[in-house]
Formats: C-alpha cells, structure tokens, sequence
C-alpha cells in the first residue's frame, strides 16, 4: 500500500508547466494556432490538433466556483491534513483548476471569492499550484505575522481556546486557582478524534503558564468521561505510517501534555471511562470516580493493546496481576468499585454524593500554594518512576529545600521571623481546614 | 433484415448486502440460473455471455474475460464471451453489444451478468481504487480529492445557482429510502426510512454532503437474459422491450466538464431515446433515474423540464417522487437506496426496468406501467446514456 502522498503523475509534454511550479511559476498551455488555452495541457492542441503549443505564464488570479471542506472519508495518506478545502477555481485565461484553498479557514471560504496562487513543495520535480484569499484579511496569519497580545505565550499548535471545537477550557475556583478542561463531545461519548487530540495538547501546554492555577480538573461532557478513539479514526490506521504517528505524536504528545503540565491533573470520572480514555485518564495524578462509573481497556478484542500509555501504566497504577487482566480481558464493565478494589483509583463517591465530595477535594487541593503543587507532582513522578531510594531522597530534600526558600515562601516567613508564635497559629488552623473529619 | 428490438425476458438477482463469506462464484451461478429459469429458456439456448466487468477486482475480471461463466455453468450452446467495461455504464454497452449480436444473427439468447464483492477487497485498497476512478492523477488526485468530495462541489453549485436548501437535497435520500425500504434486494429493506431531520444530522463528509446523503458500499450481483422482442413473442414470454436510446459523452474528469454541457446532454439524450421511441415525456410512467448521489436527481428533472426550474426539490419533499406518487422515480432507489455495488447499480437499474414492465415488482409495482424511461453513467459522471423501454406487446 502507499504511504507517501501521491505527487502528479507527469507526462512528458506537461514537464514545463510542473518545471515552471519550481520556480513560482503557473503556466497556460496555449496552441499558436487556434488560439485556446488548454487545460488539462495535452500532448495536441484538443480543439485543432496543433503540435504549435506553448505557455503563457498566468498571473494566478481566480475566482472559486465551489469547494468542499473534506472532514472524513479520505485516503489515509489524506488524514492527516483533515480538515482541508478542495475547490474548483476559474482562471481569467478560461480555464478550470482542481486545488486546495489554502491559508484560508473553511468558514470563510465562499462561492466567488478572489483567489490567488501559491505553490506547496511536494516533491524535486514539482510544486502543487494551490490558492489562498486575494483578500489578506482573510488569510490565516502565519506565526511570525502573529502579534502575542496576551501574556501567555501562544502554544506550538497554533490553536486557541475560543476555537476549539472538541474541549472547552476555562479558568475558576477561588483566586483563579483552577483551570476546568472538558472533553466536549458528549453525542460521540467525548471520543478523542485528531481535533481533540490537539486541542487537548495546545490546553494542557497553555494552562503550564497560568501561574494563578495550581490544579487543572479533567472531566467529560455529558454521560461519560471518554471512550476512547474515535471509530472515525480507525480507517486511517490501517497505514501503517499514520498508525504509529495517532500513537506516537497524539498518543504520546496528549499524555505527555498531561504528565508535565506543572499542574495536578484531577480525572473526573463520571460515566463510562474505556480504553484511550482510560489510558488519558492514567496520565492524570488523582482520579475520582461516580459509582455508577464504567472502566476497562478494550483493545485486545481488537486484537492490540493500549496504546496511549495504557499498557505502561497500568501495571504500575495497581497490583500488576490486577491490571494484567484489565488489559488480557477486554472487559469494558468494570465498576468503579471494583477498580478501587483493585488499587486503581484514587476514591469513589456514591453518584449522589459526587458532585459535592468531588467538588469539596477539588477547593481543598487548590488553595494550596500552586508552586507546592507543581514541585510534589515532580518530585513524586521521579521517584514513582523507580529510581533507587537515595536518589528519590535527594531529589525530594533538594526539591523541598527550593521550595522553602523560593520567594513566595520567604516573603511569608518575613512576618513568622518577627512574631514565631504566629506561624504555628496559622500552620494549625490550615491543617485544620485541609481536615475532612472534622 | 430488419432491426430487432431487444428484450429482457429473464432477471435473476441476490439482495444486496455483504457477503464476504459468499464465494463471488457463488453469487455467478445464482442469478444466472435464476435469470435463464426465468427466461424459461434451457441453459444450452445461451449463445454468448456479455458480462459487465467486475470493477476493483481484477482477478474475477481476468477469470471472466477468459471464458469461465460458460465453462462453471455448462453453458453447451455458448459460441462466444466477453466483458464490457464502462464503469457504471457497463450494462448499458453489454446490452447494445447483444442487440448487435442479436441484429446480425450471431446469437438469439444471451446473458449478461454482473457481480461486486467489495467486502472482501482490503478496505486500503478499496479506498485507494474509488479515490483513483475517474479522478486525474496529475491534476486532480494529489490534491486529495475524493468521490464524494466531487459530489459535494457538484452539489455545493447546485444549491448555489438553485438556491435549492438542505433540508430539499435531504429529501431526495427520503425519496431514495422509500422505494428501497420496499425493495428485497435492498440493504434498506424494511429498515426505518430516516427523517430530512436525521440525514442532516448525520456527520458531515465533503460540506455540503452528509453521511446519509453518501453510497454505502456493498456486495450483489445480477442477471439479465436477453433477446429480441419477436423471439419474445413467439415463445411467449412477459418481456421489456427497449425502444428508443440517446447517447451524449461529456468528458472523464470533473474539473474539465462543464455543467451546460451536461444538462444539454441531459435534454438532447431524452429526446433522442423518446423520439425514436415515438413517446412523449408526459408517457413515461416511470423515471428510473441512476444517478448514484442525491444531486443528479433534481439537476435532471429540471433540466429535462419535468418540473419548474428550482423546484425539482420541492417534488421530492413532497412526495411526488415516492412509491405512490404522481411521478415515481428511481424504484430501487438508485445507489443511495440500493447499496453501491460498483458499475452493478446499473445492472440493478435494469433489472428493475424489466420487473416493473413484467409485472414482477411487488410491493414497489408501479400499476400498469407501460413505458420506463432509464439512463446509466459512468465513471465520475462521464456519459449519459438514456433509455426507453416498454412492454412486450
């Protein structure tokens, strides 16, 4: 099967139109004897069978007669660019082109529209002649034509939150204290489709450098967490290339977006929780869950494994001969009880009472110092992660002799170094309210 | 010698659905024997098999073209084969090829199969094979375009220059279903004919076109016994006799046809077909359209003039198009309704023709149908071939 995308198949007399592309260049094929321009270029002229034929090189103006956002049911070696417009342009010469409509978002593409031509590299030989808006207003600003307005610095991927269209994201809590990530696709289970996959990315990788949020809760829209992979992904995998990039650049990146957003991840487990899911849900640092909850791993009755961190995680989430048959067995029926028994997660609420108890856990983690928080996460993954005890012991006393002496613990101890007495009062009111059994 | 017209006198056909355990010779030697049974002819009155050629499988293609149907089903009387290939127009040529054969005196009976198994084609290769037909590899084909995504540009024009909206184009699957919700040999039959609210709700594909305005792909095969219409008589079988045809190539891809061309072709093919058949439009009494997507419907009745132009929408929102209906269009459903089994639509579309002229389509009988227009095409659009067929008299 083919795995590279497919460039023109150029036949000899079409060698100087793709040539020309090289070189920015879009060409006419005109015949000297009749007068037509022809398109698509032919060995003779199709109106008079001229062999007199030449180019003129056209200034790439068109006009979109239609287009289609292509959004599903491509080639796999075409999914990775979905979304993508394909159009048909007019070109003043008369002549009708197939192209991609580009630099341009698909809302904003229309029947009419003033186009122009710009070439896309696709191999030695030749560029593809594509078109983006005459209009720069309508264009998608490049990176570096980017302005950064806001403090937070832009995310690699290019997104914001007010475009995303599978998560919602948005800041709360106390002092802004947490960030509220919600997989948002409750009419297709909130399944992880590519969109997702970024979104979820560019969220956890943006929330990193929000210094007023120390906990990010993760939760689903709807009546489930997740259920894994969208089933509209899976044509696409049977490419071996495309396969091994959803695991390796997805799989790996959305988890690694996770692990190492400098925030407690809190998974808020309130429906059914399989397979990616489950396995996105492993990357988080605390997981709650409603009772009614439903969990397991069902890739094997695919005959595959988790592939999103599962198989790593889970045996070291719980007892290893626990997790070997949620991963051999398939079962997608596991109760949040029995999870629990089994050493997964963190707590399961009665689904009354989860609401309120999720909520209450949530307030309590985020009136914690998120400078606190951030240096736990790290110096608990690194020593969960099996390095021997000295070194674990290090990491920690180096980790906490940071923290005591950062400047937003100092500034407090300025006040305790006149009056001590004060700083016991406050340590054991905050423990006190940290308490649940009061 | 003077011309014969040539006549359907059996069909034979399994329902459309998905078979990958079913050997595609199995599905061969049912609806040929079915369609000789039918006929009531003996195996041995066939004297050519003029098969329409297997698209995306090109090891049953060569163990077709090699001769194997006469040889598997014993065919003694046969005197020659061949496979005709013209995409979804394949039928249409098969059928041409014995009204030749039968005009010359080279063969008297003759069968026409066809059979798709797409369920056990690798579904990459499946994929790749729809994504290739009809689409340029230089000018089209590296952009990623699809089938359906030419459709959906089609489509997208249409409702521009008609200003023909959703919820109308939704309606012609509704029209589509309805026939095939009624058809045995449907994917569709019996199921729940979705509401204009459930297709439009369906995901988006190519904008503007949904999942439930797109082909499922399937398995099926089909078989037409022919002759001509004298010999039809004279052994007294219930026949569908073709009266008239009008041909019009367009061109092989999308980007370079132009839709007035099209629709001219639409018009002038009609006319020919009803001329030589000495009928006028309003005789017709059933438009057997093949148009394998949703817009091809509308874009044919209003070019034709069998509504106001813009309204072709309206008639299948309300319901002059469904079973019952002033105008019944399309019986089986065309691809939509049926199943897409490759260049096998159009066998399908035939076989309907005849059954519904020999009395034999049940529940979808349209009453006292006397006269079926019908068209095939092929590739992406590439021809218009338009027939008219009535009964034997």
């Amino acid at each position: 099967m083919e795995t590279q995308k497919p460039t023109p198949v150029i036949q000899p007399w079409t060698k100087e139109f793709w040539k020309a592309t090289k070189q920015g260049k879009l060409f006419v094929q005109h015949c000297n004897d009749c007068n037509s321009n022809i398109f698509f270029p032919k060995k003779v002229c199709p109106e008079c069978w001229s062999e007199n034929l030449s180019w003129i090189e056209s200034p790439g103006k068109a006009k979109v007669y239609t287009f289609t956002e292509m959004l599903d049911m491509v080639e796999p070696k075409f999914m990775g660019d979905l979304p993508y417009v394909i159009a048909m342009v007019d070109l003043p010469e008369g002549i009708r082109m197939t192209t991609r409509i580009v630099n341009c978002k698909p809302e904003n593409v229309a029947i009419g529209m003033n186009v122009e031509v710009v070439f896309q590299d696709v191999s030695s030989d030749c560029a593809l002649p594509m078109f983006q808006p005459a209009d720069a207003s309508l264009r998608i600003k490049t990176a570096d034509q980017e302005e950064s307005v806001t403090g937070a610095p832009e995310a690699e991927t290019g997104l914001k939150p007010e475009d995303y269209q599978t998560i919602q994201y948005e800041i709360g809590g106390k002092n802004d204290a947490v960030c509220f990530i919600t997989l948002n696709r409750p009419e297709k289970y909130n399944a992880i489709n590519r969109r997702m996959a970024a979104e979820l990315i560019d969220a956890f990788r943006r929330v990193r450098d929000i210094l007023t949020v120390g906990v990010v809760v993760l939760a689903g829209a709807g009546k489930a967490f997740c259920t894994g992979g969208d089933l509209e992904i899976f044509p696409s995998l049977a490419e071996h290339q495309n396969s091994l990039n959803w695991l390796s650049h997805e799989g790996l990146d959305v988890q690694r977006a996770i692990t190492s957003c400098e925030k407690v991840v809190i998974c808020k487990i309130n429906g059914h929780c399989l397979a990616g899911g489950l396995e996105v849900a492993l990357a988080c640092d605390l997981l709650y869950a409603k009772a009614s909850a439903k969990m397991g791993t069902t890739e094997i009755n695919m005959g595959i494994l988790p592939g999103w961190g599962g198989t790593a995680r889970l045996p070291r989430s719980m007892p290893i001969f626990r997790a070997r048959e949620i991963i051999y067995s398939g079962r997608k029926d596991y109760t949040a009880k029995e999870m629990y028994d089994m050493g997964l997660l963190t707590r399961v609420f009665a689904d009354d009472e989860f609401e309120a108890g999720f909520e209450k856990i949530v307030n309590n983690i985020a009136s914690k110092k998120p400078i606190a928080l951030r240096m736990g996460k790290e110096i608990m993954a690194r020593s969960a992660d099996g390095c021997d005890l000295e070194t674990a012991l290090a990491v920690e006393r180096n980790g906490i002799q940071w923290l005591t002496y950062s400047p937003d613990i100092q500034e407090l101890m300025d006040q305790f170094r006149a009056r001590p007495d004060q700083l016991t009062q406050q340590q054991k009111q905050q423990n006190i309210k940290s308490d649940v059994n009061k | 010698m003077g011309k014969k017209n040539l006549a359907i006198i059996g069909v034979g056909e399994v329902p459309t659905g998905t078979y990958p355990g079913r050997s595609q010779w199995d599905i061969i030697y049912e609806t040929c024997i079915q369609a000789v049974r039918d006929a009531g002819i003996h195996k041995n009155d066939v004297e050519a098999v003029i098969t329409v050629a297997p698209q995306a499988q090109p090891q049953l293609t060569a163990e077709i073209s090699f001769g194997m149907i006469p040889e598997e089903l014993g065919l003694k009387g046969c005197k020659d084969v061949c496979i005709c290939n013209a995409g979804g127009a394949s039928t249409s040529n098969c059928l041409r090829l014995a009204e030749e054969m039968i005009n010359s005196g080279a063969a008297e009976f003759i069968l026409i199969p066809h059979m798709t198994v797409h369920s056990t084609i690798p579904l990459p290769d499946l994929i790749n094979f729809f994504a290739k037909a009809g689409i340029d590899l230089q000018w089209e084909y590296p952009y990623g375009t699809t089938y359906n995504g030419i459709i959906a540009m089609m489509t997208r024009r249409y409702m521009y220059e008609t200003g023909t909206t959703a919820e109308e184009m939704a309606s012609v699957v509704v029209s589509l279903r309805k026939w095939a919700a009624l058809d045995p040999n449907s994917i569709f039959y019996g199921k729940e004919v979705p509401s204009i609210e459930k297709i439009l709700s369906s995901g988006m594909v190519s904008s503007p076109l949904r999942k439930r305005e797109c082909n499922v792909l399937a398995d099926g095969g089909a078989a037409l016994l022919v002759t001509s219409a004298e010999t039809a008589a004279k052994i007294g079988r219930p026949a569908a006799v073709k009266l008239g045809e009008g041909t019009r190539f367009f061109s092989a891809f999308t980007t370079t046809r132009s839709t007035e061309k099209v629709l001219e072709g639409f018009v002038k093919g009609t006319d020919e077909a009803l001329a030589q058949a000495g009928l006028k439009k309003d005789e017709i009494d059933i438009w057997n359209l093949y148009m394998a997507y949703p817009v091809g419907h509308p874009l044919f009745m209003e070019a034709v003039g069998l509504c106001e132009p813009g309204q072709a929408g309206k008639m299948f929102m309300e319901g002059h198009t469904w079973p019952g209906g002033k105008r019944p269009w399309s019986p089986i459903g065309d691809a939509i309704g049926r199943g897409h089994t490759g260049s096998g639509v159009s066998t399908a579309t035939y076989v309907e023709t005849a059954r519904q002229l020999m009395g034999k389509a049940g529940a979808r009988q349209v009453p006292n149908a006397k006269y079926v227009f019908q068209n095939t095409s092929g590739g992406s659009g590439m021809n218009f071939i338009a027939t008219v067929w009535g009964r034997n008299i």
